[in-house]
Parts: C-alpha cells; structure tokens; sequence
C-alpha cells in the first residue's frame, strides 16, 4: 500500500458528476488533425486538398527527428491543409477532413501473435508507427520517451550497449492524472486483451525485472491484473492500491515518490533517472493494441463532464473531433457553461473556440457551470497561513516562492526549488488569499528558461 | 488559467472561523465579569474597524473590512484585557493595534509581530496599574491572578483547586479565565483546518517539559505542570495568538521548534522574568524570529543538494 498524505482530497461537488458509463458516440462529420500534437517536429503532408483518404491511412509521415506520423482518422475527402488553432493557443498547421460516412478502413487489422520473438527496434518502429505520446503537460512522441535523444538507438539495454542507468521497474499506473478523469481506472475495470502484449512490448524496450501495477483501492481493478500477478511465477509483478481520490497522486511524481519512494531528480529529470519507466495503462494498451495488431491511433479515450454537459461518462472519439461537434453528439449543453476545459479541472485549459481539435493528448473535456468554477477576481497578499504547505505534493513551500515570483525575483524563486513545481495546482485549490501561485510559478519558470 | 476550481477558502472565511472559535470564550467572559466586559469587547471591535476603514479611506486603499480581520483582532484584543480597565483602554489598544500593529507594515499578510500582542505591550507599559488590577468573578473585588499570587508567594499554589481554575473561578483578563472554553474553541479551529496541530502542541508541550523538570526539582517552590498549563494568558495564546497565520512559521519543522521555543521561554519569564505571566512577551519574542524558522523547509522532491 503506497502512502500518500499531501495534495487534496476534492469533495464530490468539485470532483464532477462524470460516471464510469462508456457514452456512445458518434463519427465527427469533420476531423482536423494538426500536424504536430506533441513537443518536436511537425509530420510532411503525403496528401493534398481534394484527395480521398481513408480510416487509418497514411497523409503525413513522420519520418524526420522527433516527428511522428499521422493518420486519417475518419474516411473521407480531404478539404484544406491549413494553420489551425490548437488546444494550447497557438497555430499548428493541420489537415482538415471532411467525413463520406462511411468510415471505410484502409485495411483490415493484422495480428502477430509471437511477440516475444520481435527485437526491440521493431517494437519501437511499430510504436513509432503508431503515432503514439506521451501523456502530461509536455506529451512528446512514446518513442522519445522511452529512447531518449540524446543517446541513439544503440545505448539501449538489450542491444548489449551500456545506459546511464538501468530500468529495474516498470510501473503501470491505472490512476488518473486527476480524481475527475476516469479513462485509466474504467480501463482497470474491465478486461483488455491488448494490455499483456503492451507490457511485454515495455518489458523489451526497457529490459526492466519488476512490473508494478498501482491501482486505486477506490475502484478495484479487473481481475485480470491480479491474474497476471498470480500467473507470475518469479514473482517479478507486483499489484499495489492506493487512494486515488487524494489529488494530485496520479501525477508521475507523486506516483513515484509514494509507491518506490524515489524522487525525479531536477530539473529536467525524468523516471528513468531514478530507474522507472511510468506509464498509465492507457498508454500501455494502446502500445500493445501497436505492436500486436499494427494498427496507428485513430482514437482515444477521454473523459467528458462538468453539469453543463447532457450526458457525462467516458466516450471514445476519434481524434481531431473538434469541441463543438463532440459536444453535440453529447446531446449538447443543458446549462449555459461558464468554461469549457480540455484537461481536467485541475490542469487542463480553458477554451474559447469550438472550432479546436482534440488532439492525442487531451484526456479530457469538461464544461463547468458559473456555479463550478472559482474566477479570480483579484487576489491578496500572502498570508503566510501555510495552507500552501501542508498540501504542497513535492513539498515546496508555494507562498514564499510566489512572493518571489510576483517580485521579480526568480533566481531566488528557482533556489527555493521552482522546478520541482509539477503545477497540479493544490496550493492554488486552499489558498485563501486567492493567489493565482501556478500562474506565478508558470511565468517564473518561463522567464527562466527564456533568459 | 488553471486550476479552474477552488476550494472555497477565503480569508474572510478563515478570520470568521476564528472568531466563532472565540465565540464560547467571550460568552464566558460576559457570565463571569458582566456587562462591562461585553462593552469592553465592542468597543475594541468597533474602534478597530473604523480606525481601519478610516486610515485605509486616508491613504486611498481598498477597503478591507470586508475580511473581518480588523474585528478579529479587536476581540482578541478585548479578551487579553483585564475586566477592570476603563473604556478608553480597549479604544487605545485597538487603534494601536491596527495603525502600529497592522497598518504601518503595510497591512494583512506584512507585519512581523502579532498586532494584538503589540497593543498589550504598548498598553501593559504606558498604563501598567491599570492592565494589573483584577477582580474576582462575578465581583469588583479586586485579587491577585493565580500566577501574579505564586509569584509573590510561590507555595501558594497549594491553595489553588486545579478544576476551579480550569473551569474559571479565578482573576484574570477576561478571555484567559475559563480554559474550558478556549478549549473547546481552540479545537473548533483546529478541525476546520484554519490551524495545525503543531504549534498549540509544542507549546503545550514545551511549558510541560520545563515544567515537570522543575517540579520534579523541587515541588515545594515549584507549581506543578497542571496548574502552568491552565493559568494564565496560556491556553488563548496558544490556540488563537501563537498560531496566528502572518507571525508564525509556515513549515511543519519551523512551527514544531516556534511553539517549543514559545513555552520554554514562556516558563523562563514565569519563573525568572520581571512578570507574571510570560506567554505574550514569549510570543512576541518568536514572531521576530520567524523568518528564521521559515528556513527549516521540507526538501523539495527531485533536489539535489550541491555539493
């Protein structure tokens, strides 16, 4: 049992009325797919206005540095290659289709049943191929995560090369991000044929011994993961539950901190610093559905809620689903919203446009009643009353350092460990004074690695 | 901007937690010293949000009665002092403790020192035959409190009733007398959440130790733990003025060693100082030096420590 005491503990009228029901969805009658949905280089178009694609079809590869591929995610004509705006603000450009309804698939799925017989460059070509990120506040392409640039193909373990340091744990998380997202533990809850041929695939790239489950003692998982800790005859896999509804320990670096007791150095660290290769069974499902079947991502599995919305659950839509029509395939608004957010309430962005895409890395979408939300009208001076302190999950001490930050004085702000900032908002969620202290920490830390 | 909720904290909810906290405290003190308390209580109240509003209206400042700090630290103000003060004492202390104690500084959030206990050290000075003249319960006969009496006689103490003096058959300023009371409210703010556990039990603990030592040393001259730990301005200071959010140190370390340091100089001025009572000049002494406390931080995840 992982113990985790700090962040919050969200009561039931901010954690969202979301349930664990699969909603039915309907295709988008147009997809924009931008062109780059993660940190790196955008994909070369492959296809021009006008042409015909079809459901899983190749129209921009991925062939650069840091590049990943992209896929049709609906049949259809494509109409425009085009800047559009994104989820984050900013102008990507992007393919626009426009849907024929029929939703025709470029080929039907292949299965590949000896896994274990595939070298790990093939698996990470495969997964590459896939167009797979990471998820998170920074997603980059899977691949780069698990192979870092900075070290080429050889460094990696199985080729016999030496890395800087070994991965001895994998660990696969079926907590959210957020106690408001649901898609990691509705994934728990039922059966995925696809998630034992992801581990297996994660096992080779990253040649770590121990597999861990962490699991929320909330939502007890399918039995299938005690399964395979059963069915481990080494004992090398591990089940371990914890409570998920204490925000933020879904967040990797809380996650690690609470089940192996190890710290993501920083800045710029990452878990395989400390040893672990952490990934959401989401991610390691759809690594697996890669591998195993080869077939790229076209969907994902998102989280819709927030009481202005018809209908709240879990719905799996194809990406570049623009806002709009997604929420009318909800069933539309039953109260005016007062914000609409892709992420989650903790984390996620505001939107202003129904025109955006959802992209890869959006976990979910919420539209929030006047009544839900907390705007900032102004803010006081720090208190000191230390409530900052108490649910701070990488133990900073926020109000000080936002005293820095409103001054100016980010050096300073950076001595007192900015960095280890993982920005999940806690101490913004008690702070009386209404200080908006991620905002602060968000402007230091640009102004820092900017200068 | 995320987040896009919030936990409905406010600092208006914070100073209104703690004054429902002082709420069975001040209905005490009215059953105890009468109506002359109450008047004590609104005069110090109403003087320190006008003098607010007033000098925040002077220096074009937004106004900020609204977070009802100002009438928290009127009630405060009014329960440290004794029943006996003439009207024009509460009126003073208010003032002084919101132009000198809060205002000056640049108001919530930036003073050093605990604008309450700066008001009872600039009264307990200039009017010091007044601030030490106190009544007997339900009288106007005028007795020494249970420590100014050990002071002068320390094998007083004997003649004490522990359950008396806890339960406030006993002179003082008419906030200290019924530990009940402050009791019960000091756990009302702790559930809330507006306070941690840390500083009221270091402090506690704190006297406790140095206390039992010196019991233990020698129990004629020496009053035994109980009776340090329900006498005097203690209990209230250590539920509502030493956990004060702006003076006192914001990391669990920083607060452990604060209220520590509190009680044993609190003792140290009980039994050594020129006064009776040393809780508040102890605490003051530590507001001074919390900034140094803030120091003792909890280790940022992920950092590494230069070598």
């Amino acid at each position: 049992m992982g113990l985790f005491s700090k962040g919050i503990k969200l009561p039931k009228k901010r954690l969202g009325t979301a349930t664990f029901d699969l909603i039915e969805t309907v295709l988008p009658k147009r997809a924009v797919l931008p062109l780059k949905q993660y940190i790196g280089e955008p994909a070369q178009p492959t296809v021009k206005a006008g042409d015909k694609v079809k459901t899983g079809q190749l129209i921009a590869n991925g062939d650069r540095d840091n590049a990943l591929p992209l896929y049709a995610t609906i049949s259809g004509k494509v109409v425009a290659i085009t800047e559009h705006l994104d989820h984050k603000g900013t102008t990507v450009p992007a393919i626009i289709i426009e849907a024929d309804g029929t939703d025709t698939w470029i080929k039907s799925p292949t299965e590949e049943e000896n896994l274990s017989s595939l070298a790990p460059l093939e698996i990470l070509e495969r997964i590459h191929k896939a167009g797979l990120i990471t998820k998170g506040l920074l997603p980059v392409p899977l691949v780069r995560d698990l192979v870092p640039v900075d070290q080429p193909k050889t460094h990696l373990y199985l080729t016999g090369t030496r890395v800087v340091k070994k991965i001895d744990t994998l660990l696969i998380t079926a907590l959210d991000p957020e106690p408001s997202l649901r898609a990691n533990r509705y994934l728990a809850s039922i059966h995925n044929e696809e998630l034992s041929y992801g581990i297996t695939a994660l096992k080779l790239i990253t040649g770590a011994e121990r597999t861990l489950f962490v699991v929320d003692k909330n939502s007890p998982p399918c039995p299938q993961l005690h399964d395979m800790v059963a069915a481990d005859e080494e004992e090398t896999t591990g089940i371990t539950s914890i409570d998920g509804r204490r925000f933020p320990v879904g967040l990797s670096v809380p996650l690690l901190k609470a089940t192996l007791g190890r710290e993501v150095p920083i800045p710029y660290g990452h878990p395989r610093d400390v040893g672990v290769a952490i990934y959401d069974i989401d991610t390691v499902v759809s690594i697996g559905t890669s591998v195993h079947r080869k077939i790229p991502q076209v969907d994902s599995l998102i989280t819709v809620g927030g009481g202005a919305l018809s209908k709240e659950g879990i719905a799996r839509i194809r990406i570049g689903t623009p806002i709009g029509e997604l929420i009318e395939s909800l069933g539309g608004f039953r109260e005016n919203p007062a914000k609409i957010i892709l992420g989650g309430p903790m984390m996620g962005m505001a939107q202003y446009d129904l025109a955006i895409p959802i992209t890869k890395d959006i976990p979910g979408l919420f539209a929030l009643r006047r009544d839900e939300i907390q705007l900032t009208e102004g803010y006081r001076e720090c208190i000191n009353c230390g409530l900052c302190v108490k649910v701070c999950p990488v133990n900073l001490v926020p109000g000080m350092l936002s005293m820095y930050c409103a001054r100016d004085r980010f050096e300073m702000a950076e001595q007192q460990g900015l960095f280890s900032c993982i920005e999940c908002g806690c101490c913004d969620y008690v702070c009386p004074a209404r200080r908006p202290l991620v905002h602060f920490f968000r402007h230091a830390k640009n102004q820092l690695l900017e200068g | 901007m995320s987040p896009h909720i919030r936990g409905g904290m406010s600092i208006e909810k914070m100073m209104r937690t703690f004054i429902i906290g002082l709420i069975p405290t001040a209905v005490v003190a009215i059953y105890l010293f009468g109506i002359k308390s109450l008047i004590i209580m609104v005069l110090s109240m109403a003087t320190a949000v006008i003098v607010e509003t007033a000098i925040e209206r002077i220096t074009n400042k937004r106004p900020t009665y609204r977070d009802h700090h100002a009438i928290l630290i009127g009630l405060l103000l009014a329960l440290i002092l004794p029943p006996s003060v003439p009207w024009w004492i509460p009126v003073i202390g208010a003032g002084v403790a919101i132009i000198l104690g809060k205002l000056v500084f640049g108001g919530l959030g930036n003073y050093p020192f605990n604008p309450v206990l700066v008001a009872w050290v600039v009264l307990k000075l200039s009017w010091s035959d007044r601030m030490t003249l106190f009544f007997e319960p339900h009288t106007q006969t005028q007795i020494l409190t249970p420590l100014m009496a050990v002071k002068e006689d320390p094998s007083l103490f004997y003649s004490y009733d522990m359950l008396e003096l806890f339960l406030g058959n006993k002179a003082g300023p008419i906030g200290t007398v019924c530990g009940l009371a402050v009791l019960i409210g000091g756990i009302f703010i702790l559930w809330r959440g507006i306070i941690r556990w840390h500083i009221p039990l270091s402090f506690l603990l704190g006297v406790a130790i140095f206390s039992a030592i010196l019991h233990s040393i020698n129990p004629d001259v020496y009053p035994p733990v109980i009776f340090h730990l329900i006498s005097g301005g203690l209990l209230l200071a250590v539920f509502f003025l030493a956990p004060e959010p702006v003076t006192s140190p914001v990391t669990p370390k920083g607060m452990l060693l604060f209220g520590f340091l509190a009680g044993v100089l609190t003792m140290i001025i009980r039994m050594w100082g020129a006064y009776p009572d040393g809780t508040f000049y102890a605490i003051l002494i530590m507001n001074a030096a919390t900034p140094l406390f803030n120091h003792l931080k909890p280790k940022a995840y992920g950092r590494i420590e230069s070598a």
